[in-house]
């Protein structure tokens, strides 16, 4: 079976190495647009990140990265069937040996550089010529429709994979020198009403690993394959070689090709045109002279341009299933510019206390030493301890989106250490981030000292133009209860009096009957509940829970979890490093300066 | 990725090491006056090549040099001087002195070492000299693999050889040839030699040639050499040779094999003469340069003499080139020249596909149109020839 039919017939898997990430996108989209449930690409050999974002239809993914070919290999394991090495001429012949060593099973490679040794390129041949399938050095890849997109062939863009029609299989083989041209031709075929079985760019280096002979063999060989159009240029004797496959009926199917570069006439001397091989050293390998020799043993080789397209109708039709190809949802996608995974289940309902019962089996001796550490004495009560646990547990984490989380991740790309991304993390506890426990304390402790109604402290706070922390959220409201407030609440069931967690209800009551995302939120009934328990059940005085609230005593309960949080979203960031992070342009709003008057002089 | 020529100063010193005793001179090594002769050849020669008859040459990979008196055989050190001073007025920089090597014609040999597919191919020829070339039966071919011994071709040492293959692998040579070669018993005399090297070998080659013996195609033109430079600081290819100076039909196109393609449409429509140059941009120029690229198109364009001219921006369907971006780099360029153009009656004609296709097109219609360049724009729906054939059509109205 030769490697068109393999490649069609099952799975397709692609190691890519070096970097361009326009290209394995629009792998990507091939993939995603031939109907494929899993992406081709396995992962990318690059560098020091760990991973890199992409798209697969309109949903992100996170391919894999791999800091070498060897390192890819136990990973991965033995299975990738293609390469697609994007590296430069410098390390290309290198990491393609490589590849080679840890894969030996894989059916080839593409080679994308342009600046290959010329004895690399031999070497290749040599070495691998004849077991493998290497496309390039240089060109633009490999294309089977539905199957395999290996390189820039065909496009980047989603358009253009519509456009030339590249999820669609039919009958007609597409070989170039030119890559630029290949995509010229593939969209050429479409034009005339047919579709290609495959296609590749040979390259216009001198020495491409798989010849084109080769190619010719491949299209003879391939039973979907009905007929061939074929760009070449000056330069070179490779059409020779077709001729001769043709006289001895190695290859039968009808050919349409078109050979570029009468206008070296018009030159003087020889001019080196934009390919390597491109420089006519003989008469022999002048476009005038190729061309002839292709029409003598029946190949139609058109003078023309428009011709040539012309010429590409006596070509065999087909019937094509057509997929109707939706590219819509893949314009415009905007790429997320972070990524981390979920700490914990923020919506998940938790129960605490059932029935004016504690749920047992929640205690831990790691929160009573931490009271112990706080308070400086021993805890009394099991509430105590099991609020603690459960406030510990819920502020864990709330989604990478805040902002201890995001200076944290972007500390950790920028490749700090662990306590510089908590540390930068735990910096933005404040006010307005997760400090707001502690100041909703002292706003409870006032009332209830003061005695005042929710409705004389809410008409106050807004007289002065004060916020009310520890009131407000903004997803949850009236009618929409945050669940994690409703769990919390229990515990108030369990005390005999509550005034704190009583006050704090009836500032929400006030505020609520304005606007119902007023509610009490997660940090206030925090606050309002540990005044109550420590009141009750560890005999605080209100001086001395004053005395806490001044030392900032109840942010511990938002800074003791949330280290944890900030610490999992460090880790990820570890694991998946997506290298340095910088905030793209179209995030960024740069205000222009006013102009300033200039002072007269 | 493509072969260049080094000086035959730097090949016969790769080939020969330190027992070579060739000088090489040019402007900035060895300090030549400005101009009138220089008589340090003489010090020079008896000095450093112990001898007292001399070949020199001029040494900047010209062909049939000996045809174009650009060689002096068998002369004293004071005829160098005059040979010399003589090719300076020619403008001429690089030239070679090296002892002469008196021998029979007779006893010259032609040797040539080529990479081809399949290892080294090796044309030889016993009877060597400068006509060659006229006797191709003589010419006998050979093909070096790692199987095979060095003895293969008569009448060259096996020494020799091998060593010769072994500097042709080190240094990445492409192409080689000696002719006329000396052979006496073990000795080998190089008289004269052509080196080719493959220009992406510069990066493997270790105390070898450096980028300062390749020899320079001749830039005719300052804006092919502003080109060159460009091309020199970037991984995306920049083209441009000057063909009619003062032709009407200017092009900025894109891609090696589509620019091939546009430009032989011209060639084919009768028009060959009328092409002011041949260039192209692929491989993912940025808009920056692109802007230089087209800047030294358009000035082109604008020097013609001719009465209509039109500006032909033109290429197949892109694979990864982005249309957008190099479509703004060429409208930077344009909107310097704007006026200018538009006062000669300029018009400009678009052919492109490729990423962000539509987008590019449409900013380049409207600028042309706001600028009255517009001759046409069209995509890859039309066919790649589209926008040449209505430039042809203009130039010839």
């Amino acid at each position: 079976m030769n490697i068109l039919e393999l490649t069609r017939r099952g799975r397709v898997r692609v190691l890519v190495i070096g970097n361009h990430s326009g290209i394995i996108q629009s792998m990507l989209d091939f993939d995603f647009l031939s109907g494929k449930d899993i992406p081709s690409v396995l992962g990318i050999v690059a560098g020091n990140r760990k991973a890199e974002k992409y798209f697969f239809g309109t949903k992100e993914i996170l391919l894999p990265c791999y800091k070498n070919i060897q390192i890819a290999s136990e990973v991965i394991g033995g299975k990738v069937d293609w390469m697609l090495n994007l590296q430069s001429g410098r390390r290309a012949f290198e990491s393609t040996v490589s590849f080679f060593d840890f894969f030996p099973k894989s059916l080839g490679v593409h080679i994308f550089a342009e600046n290959i040794p010329e004895s690399h390129a031999t070497e290749l041949i040599k070495r691998f010529g004849k077991k493998y399938f290497i496309v390039g050095p240089s060109g633009v890849g490999l294309l089977i429709p539905n199957a395999l997109k290996l390189g820039a062939i065909g496009g980047v863009d989603a358009v253009q994979i519509k456009s030339g029609a590249l999820t669609s299989a039919g009958n007609i083989a597409v070989g170039s020198t030119s890559g630029g041209m290949t995509n010229e031709l593939i969209h050429a075929v479409a034009r005339a009403g047919k579709r290609i079985s495959f296609a590749i760019a040979i390259g216009g280096d001198r020495f491409p690993v798989v010849s084109l002979t080769q190619i010719f063999a491949l299209a003879e060989a391939d039973p979907q394959t009905k007929g061939f159009v074929y760009f070449g240029e000056l330069g070179g004797v490779d059409e020779y070689e077709i001729i001769e496959l043709i006289k001895a009926k190695k290859f039968t199917k009808p050919l349409v090709a078109y050979i570029a570069g009468i206008i070296d006439e018009a030159f003087d001397e020889h001019v080196q045109f934009g390919h390597a091989k491109a420089l006519v050293q003989t008469m022999d390998e002048s476009a005038r002279a190729k061309r002839e020799a292709l029409r003598a043993v029946g190949v139609i080789a058109p003078d023309t341009f428009p011709q040539f397209l012309d010429a590409l109708q006596k070509l065999p039709g087909g019937t094509y299933t057509e997929d109707v190809m939706d590219i819509q949802p893949l314009q415009g996608r905007q790429k997320s510019i972070l990524s981390t995974r979920k700490v914990l289940d923020i919506d998940e309902g938790r129960v605490f206390v059932k029935g004016k019962k504690l749920l047992k089996g929640k205690e831990n001796a790691f929160v009573e030493a931490t009271l112990v550490a706080l308070l400086g004495k021993p805890v009394r009560s099991p509430i105590t301890r099991a609020f603690t646990e459960a406030v510990f547990e819920m502020l864990i984490d709330h989604g990478g989106n805040v902002s201890g989380a995001l200076n944290t991740m972007i500390t950790a790309r920028a490749g700090k250490d662990l306590v510089s991304s908590l540390a930068s993390g735990l910096l933005t506890v404040g006010p307005r981030f997760g400090g707001a426990i502690n100041e909703a304390a002292i706003l409870w402790i006032s009332g209830v000292v003061s005695q005042k109604t929710g409705l004389e402290f809410v008409a106050e706070k807004a007289k002065a133009g004060e916020l009310i922390l520890g009131i407000g959220h903004k997803k949850y409201r009236v009618g929409l209860a945050d669940p994690r407030v409703k769990a919390l609440a229990e515990f108030a069931t369990l005390l005999k009096v509550h005034p704190h967690y009583d006050f704090a209800r009836s500032v929400e009551k006030a505020t609520t009957s304005k606007n119902g995302k007023l509610i009490l939120n997660i940090d206030g009934a925090i606050a309002a509940l540990l005044l109550d328990i420590l009141s009750e059940c560890e005999g605080m005085s209100e001086r001395e829970l004053q005395e806490l609230a001044d030392a900032e005593f109840f942010n511990a309960f938002f800074v003791i979890p949330r280290s944890v949080g900030f610490i999992a979203h460090f880790m990820e960031q570890k694991k998946n490093d997506e290298g340095l992070f910088r905030l793209p342009d179209e995030l960024l709003f740069v205000r222009e300066e006013t102009p300033k008057k200039n002072k007269k002089k | 990725m493509s072969r260049v020529k080094i000086t035959e100063y730097r090949a016969k010193k790769l080939i020969l090491g330190d027992s070579y005793m060739g000088v090489s001179i040019h402007n900035g090594k060895i300090a030549l006056p400005k101009s009138g002769p220089f008589d340090g050849f003489d010090k020079l020669t008896t000095s450093r090549l112990r001898a007292s008859r001399f070949v020199a040459k001029v040494d900047q990979g010209i062909k049939k040099r000996f045809k174009q008196g650009l060689v002096a055989v068998d002369v004293p050190s004071t005829a160098i001087s005059k040979s010399v001073s003589l090719w300076r007025k020619k403008g001429f920089s690089h030239f070679l002195v090296e002892p002469y090597v008196p021998h029979e014609e007779s006893e010259e040999q032609y040797l040539s070492l080529e990479r081809v597919r399949t290892g080294i191919r090796i044309l030889h020829a016993s009877a060597g000299g400068i006509d060659i070339e006229a006797h191709p039966e003589l010419v006998k071919t050979y093909l070096i693999n790692s199987a095979l011994p060095y003895t293969i071709v008569p009448g060259i040492p096996e020494k020799f050889l091998k060593h010769l293959v072994e500097v042709f692998e080190k240094n990445f040579f492409s192409f080689l040839e000696i002719n006329p070669l000396v052979v006496r018993g073990d000795e080998v005399y190089i008289l004269d030699a052509a080196v080719l090297v493959d220009s992406a070998g510069i990066f493997f080659v270790k105390n070898g040639w450096s980028e300062d013996d390749i020899v320079e195609g001749k830039a005719r033109h300052i804006a092919e050499e502003k080109v060159q430079a460009l091309q020199k600081t970037t991984p995306a290819s920049l083209k441009l040779t000057i063909l009619h100076p003062d032709g009407g039909l200017f092009f900025l196109l894109s891609g090696g094999g589509g620019s091939i393609v546009i430009a032989d449409e011209a060639e084919l429509n009768g028009v060959g003469r009328s092409i002011g140059n041949y260039g192209e941009y692929s491989g993912g120029p940025t808009r920056e340069e692109t802007h230089l690229y087209a800047r030294e198109v358009i000035q082109l364009l604008l020097n013609s003499p001719a009465k209509k001219k039109a500006l032909v921006i033109a290429g197949g369907i892109a694979n990864f080139t982005d249309i957008k971006s190099t479509f703004r780099g060429i409208v930077d360029a344009l909107s310097e020249y704007a006026g200018t153009l538009r006062r000669k009656g300029v018009k400009v004609f678009v052919r492109r596909g490729g990423p962000h296709e539509k987008e590019g097109l449409l900013y380049m219609e409207e600028y042309l149109k706001k600028e009255k360049l517009f001759g046409s724009v069209c995509g890859s729906e039309a066919v790649i020839t589209s926008a040449v054939d209505d430039a042809i059509e203009f130039i010839k109205k």
